[in-house]
Formats: structure tokens, sequence, C-alpha cells
């Protein structure tokens, strides 16, 4: 007799979840747009309203009237700002923000496309790479292999955490690349994949330390665990017990730090290219910036910052599905 | 009794100890700045890239500026930007993480979120679209782009504390007693948030240091090239040439962000064990 009913209510209950996480991924969507129409809209509004002609920044201060008249109406800057406005979000939304002002007859966007593969190689294996060494400094900090040593990496991860990439990156460089030649210069376009890891491995010191540290912390969580216990009793080994048992468990704030890394990195790895005067997205905007290539300089911060928001909502999503309680909203 | 307050007392020492060596960068910078008659910006270009002398202790650097004057001025003029967001950072998120946990809702919930975001931005994205507006971006324009982020942190850790604490025992018997809202909020939960939320001041101006050590290192430092990134980036383009002032420009930025690191996690400790 109640059975039909419990069973309704069941069915209207998967719906209420269904209709929260659907809820919850278009308020997602939604927020990450907002985030990237306000930065894009701070960009076209620094150009355009703030004191100091655009023009003149493109051109310098001793431009010809005529010539400045010409360069503003091929960026529409003599249209009012509204419909400037109009057409600057059109663009956005079709990737079409007029050419490259340097390179006349290439798109903006085609560009940034361009200066994605470089730093998105870098990128991964610069978070793949700190993601293992990370994890492993971690086993290595947490198992019984070290006993009281343990302290000692620990210390040494803090250590590493604490050091700024960017005024031990060009030490490193010189002492490794230039003075010892132990590895090619990865700005050096035949330096091939030798120089891509050694430019990874300087950028995924810091985020091997983080991951570390973080991953600690979930390990040590988990160290005198009852399941560990059954394990152990088993006659597991005790990499068996830490790699195999424990490390999945304790996978869920590893994987969120790592999607975060990767947003981070995609619109930040600037240093480093700018340091080996590789090519890709930071340098992309530092050259669009050093020469005032408006349209470039749009489309390249708005790239950058959709993939930042992109890999936040990856990260969002790997902590919904390896622990479904925290969700809030 | 004598050894709880012994054993009070020895964070509290730690805590000054902490202090002392960004004291010693600060004062040490300043005094070189002031009376060391070292200009950062004068050039001498038959010294360029020349190695140490008694005359000039770090040497010199591109076109024959002096080493040791650079890195004075620099660390001086780095310790007072990233003290003035930081503080400006304090006086904006504290009062909007205390009312954020008051009021509840819809604002809390903004609040959270909207800190997290910014947070978690990259700064470089933010100040190259805000610093596309200027011809060449000065120190003031530098500082606003980290002071448009400065307030998330103090917004994220006032809004804990406040939440904490207007739920403790202490508070709600004040609410019982009929003591007035601003009487709550300005007698009790203010001055419990303000010293947790304090300690982090000091990592937030670490964080503006290398900030704006990198900015300064591809190119978006203040156009008089007194900035310890300008000195990393002369550095790097000299170092084949002259690695001392690679050296001296990756110690430099070492010394004064791990000391004020340093700091805070003194301050913190004490802080902490305190409260």
């Amino acid at each position: 007799m109640s059975e039909p009913r419990e069973r309704s209510g069941i069915v209207a209950e998967r719906f209420a979840v269904l209709n929260r996480v659907a809820r919850a991924a278009a308020d997602r969507v939604f927020g990450a747009g907002f985030v990237l129409l306000v930065l894009a809209s701070l960009v076209f509004a620094s150009l355009r309203l703030l004191p100091g002609d655009p023009t003149s920044l493109v051109l310098g201060e001793q431009a010809p009237e005529s010539e400045r008249a010409l360069l503003r109406a091929r960026l529409g800057l003599d249209a009012p700002l509204s419909t400037q406005y109009v057409k600057f979000v059109a663009g956005l939304a079709t990737l079409d923000l007029g050419d490259s002002l340097s390179r006349p007859g290439v798109p903006a966007f085609a560009e940034v496309g361009r200066a994605l593969g470089p730093t998105s190689a870098l990128a991964a294996v610069a978070v793949a790479l700190g993601a293992v060494g990370g994890i492993a400094v971690a086993l290595l900090a947490t198992g019984p292999w070290l006993a009281r040593r343990r302290e000692w990496v620990h210390r040494a991860i803090l250590a590493v955490a604490a050091t700024p990439l960017v005024a031990v990156a060009p030490a490193v460089t010189f002492l490794v690349a230039v003075k010892y030649r132990i590895v090619p210069l990865p700005g050096d376009p035949e330096s091939g994949a030798l120089g891509l890891l050694f430019a990874s491995a300087l950028l995924a010191t810091p985020l091997g330390a983080q991951v570390a540290r973080i991953a600690r912390a979930a390990l040590l969580d988990q160290r005198h665990a009852k399941y560990l216990e059954v394990a152990r009793a088993k006659g597991a080994s005790e990499f068996r017990v830490f790699v195999v048992h424990a490390l999945p468990v304790a996978s869920g704030p590893i994987a969120v730090v790592v999607a975060s890394q990767l947003g981070a990195l995609l619109g930040g790895a600037v240093v480093l290219e700018r340091l080996f005067e590789r090519p890709g997205l930071g340098t992309l905007m530092l050259n669009a910036y050093a020469s005032r290539d408006i349209p470039v300089l749009e489309a390249a911060v708005v790239a950058a910052g959709g993939l930042f928001i992109l890999a936040q909502a990856g990260a969002a999503a790997a902590t919904a599905i390896v622990d479904p309680r925290g969700q809030t909203t | 009794m004598i050894d709880a307050a012994r054993r009070s007392l020895r964070p509290r020492r730690r805590a000054v100890l902490a202090v002392v060596p960004v004291a010693v960068v600060l004062v040490g910078a300043l005094i070189v700045a002031t009376f060391g008659h070292r200009s950062p910006t004068r050039l001498t270009l038959e010294l360029s890239w020349a190695p140490p002398s008694a005359a000039r202790p770090l040497g010199s650097g591109e076109a024959g500026v002096d080493l040791l004057g650079l890195v004075s001025h620099a660390t001086v003029r780095a310790l007072v930007l990233a003290m003035a967001v930081a503080t400006v950072g304090f006086a904006v998120g504290t009062p909007l993480g205390i009312v954020a946990a008051l009021r509840g809702g819809a604002l809390e919930r903004w609040t959270l979120r909207a800190s997290d975001l910014v947070q978690s931005f990259p700064t470089f994205l933010l100040a190259l679209a805000v610093l596309s507006a200027v011809r060449a971006p000065s120190r003031f324009h530098i500082g606003v782009v980290f002071s448009i982020g400065a307030w998330a942190p103090f917004a994220r850790m006032a809004l804990v504390q406040a939440r904490a604490i207007s739920g403790a025992a202490f508070v709600e018997a004040a609410r019982a007693l009929g003591a007035a809202e601003g009487r709550v909020v300005f007698g009790h939960v203010l001055p419990n948030v303000l010293g947790p939320v304090a300690v982090q001041i000091g990592t937030a101006a670490a964080g503006v240091v290398l900030g704006e050590t990198a900015l300064g290192f591809v190119g978006l430092g203040p156009p008089d090239g007194v900035s310890l990134g300008a000195l990393l980036e002369q550095g790097t383009f000299g170092m084949l040439r002259a690695p001392h002032v690679l050296l001296t420009g990756s110690l430099a930025v070492i010394v004064v962000s791990g000391s004020l690191q340093l700091a805070s996690e003194g301050v913190r400790a004490w802080a902490t064990r305190e409260g």
C-alpha cells in the first residue's frame, strides 16, 4: 500500500537533486560568462575611457592628425561609445575583434590561437610534472620509509613553496643552461623536447611544492585509518598500502589544486616565456602591449581570462565529483 | 602560574624576533638610500657591468648604474608599495567581511565568491587590462592594480572570523543583556576580529613584493627602472658578462620577500596562540 507512494517520493527526491545540480551548473556558467564580460569590459574601458588618446599611444605623440583620424576610423574609435561597445561584445561572441595592427591582414584571434600551442604545452607539462613530483614527495613525507627524516622532507617542501620563482629561475638558468650547458636554452628554437622539459621543470618546482603540501596533509588524514590496517593485516607492502589504498582516497584535494594551477598557468607563464624568449600567450600579450596592438591585446587578455575561468570551473567540477558533500549552491 | 606566564611570553618574544629581519632590511635600505649618496638612476657608462669594487660594494649594472644604490632604493620603494597596498586591502576588506558575516544571506555568499575569484585571478592579466591605458605605468598605477584585488584575503578572513565570533557565547550573552547592535559590533566582534585579520598584512605585502617584481621583470615596471624586477631583468640580460648583477637581484628579491613572510609567520603563530 505504502510502496508506490514511497517510490514516487524517491523519484521526486531524485528530480530535486537533478534540479539542484542543473541550477548550480547554470549558475556557474552564468557566473563565468559574467566574470569574462567584466574583464573584457575593463580592457575596453581602460583603452577608451581613461584620459589619453589611444591613437597617440599607437602612433606616438608627434603623429599628424590625418594619420590619427585614419587609425581612429580603422579601430572604430570615431563611433559613439555605445555603438563601439555593442560591436566589441558582438566581436567577442563571434571571436572576431578585427585584424592585428602590427601584422595587417592577420585576425587578432588567429594570433592568439597560434600563441596558445606553446603556452599550453609548457603549462600542461609543468602541471603534470608538478603533480607527479609533488605526490611522490608527499608519499615520502608520510610513508614509513624515511622514519624520522620525514620532518626534513616537510621542511624542504615549505622552503621550496616559499621560494619565489621569479628570483630563482634566472639564476638556475644561468647555472644550468648557460654556464655549464647541461640543458639547452629553452628559448632556442632547436632546443626541442629537452628545452621544453627544462622550462617546465622550473615552472613545476613551486607547483610541486604546493601539491606536496596539500597531498601530505590529505595523506596524514588517512594514515591511521582502519582500512589501511586491514590492508596491512592482509600482508600488503607499505608501498601498496600507501599508493593503492591511501592515495586514491586522498586524491580529492590534490585534484582541486592541480586543476586550479592549470588555470593560473595558462594566463601566467609570462615570466618564464619572457626569461627564455619563448613564443606563447604571455609573449604575445607583452608584445601587443609594447606596440599597442589593441585588437590583439583585447583578444589575448579575454582568451587568457576565459581559459583561467574554464580551468576554475573544471576544478570546481572535480571537487563536486570527488566529494559531493561540499555542494553549497 | 609562573610557568604559564613564561610559556605565554615565549611566543611573543619569538614574534618580535621574527619581525627583526624585515626591520633590518627596511632600516638598512633606508639608511643607504638616504645617506649613501648613491643615485639609483645616475649612469656611468665607463663602469658598465663592472664587478664589485671598494667604491661600489655590489658592483655596477647596465650602463654603469650603482647596484647598491639601485638595490637600496628599489627595496625601500617595494616595501612602501607593499605596505600601502596591504593597508588599503585591510581597510577595505575587513569592514566588508564583518558586514557580510553579520548580514549573512546573499551578501555573504557573494562576498565569499567574489573574494575566491579575485584571490585566484592572475594579477598579470588585470595589470595588462588596466595598464594598457597608460603609456608608461608609474608606481601609483601599479599600486592601483594590486589594490583592486588586495581586499579579498582580508574580507574572507574577517568574514570567517566574524561568523565564528558572532556565534560565541559571550556575544550571545551581550545580546541577551540587551546590548545595542552597535555596541555588540564595536565592543565585542571588532576587537576579536582585528588581530587575526591584521596578521594577514604581512602575507599580503610579501605577495605584492613578488607581484611587483614579476611585473617589473616582464617590463611592466616604473619607467625609471628603479625596481627589483627591473634589476632582475638587467641581470638576466647581462648574465654572461656580469653574473654578479643577476646574483644581487635574485638575493635581494629572496631576502625582501622572505623576511616579510618570516615576520607574518612569527606574528601569526603568536596571534593564533593567544586567540
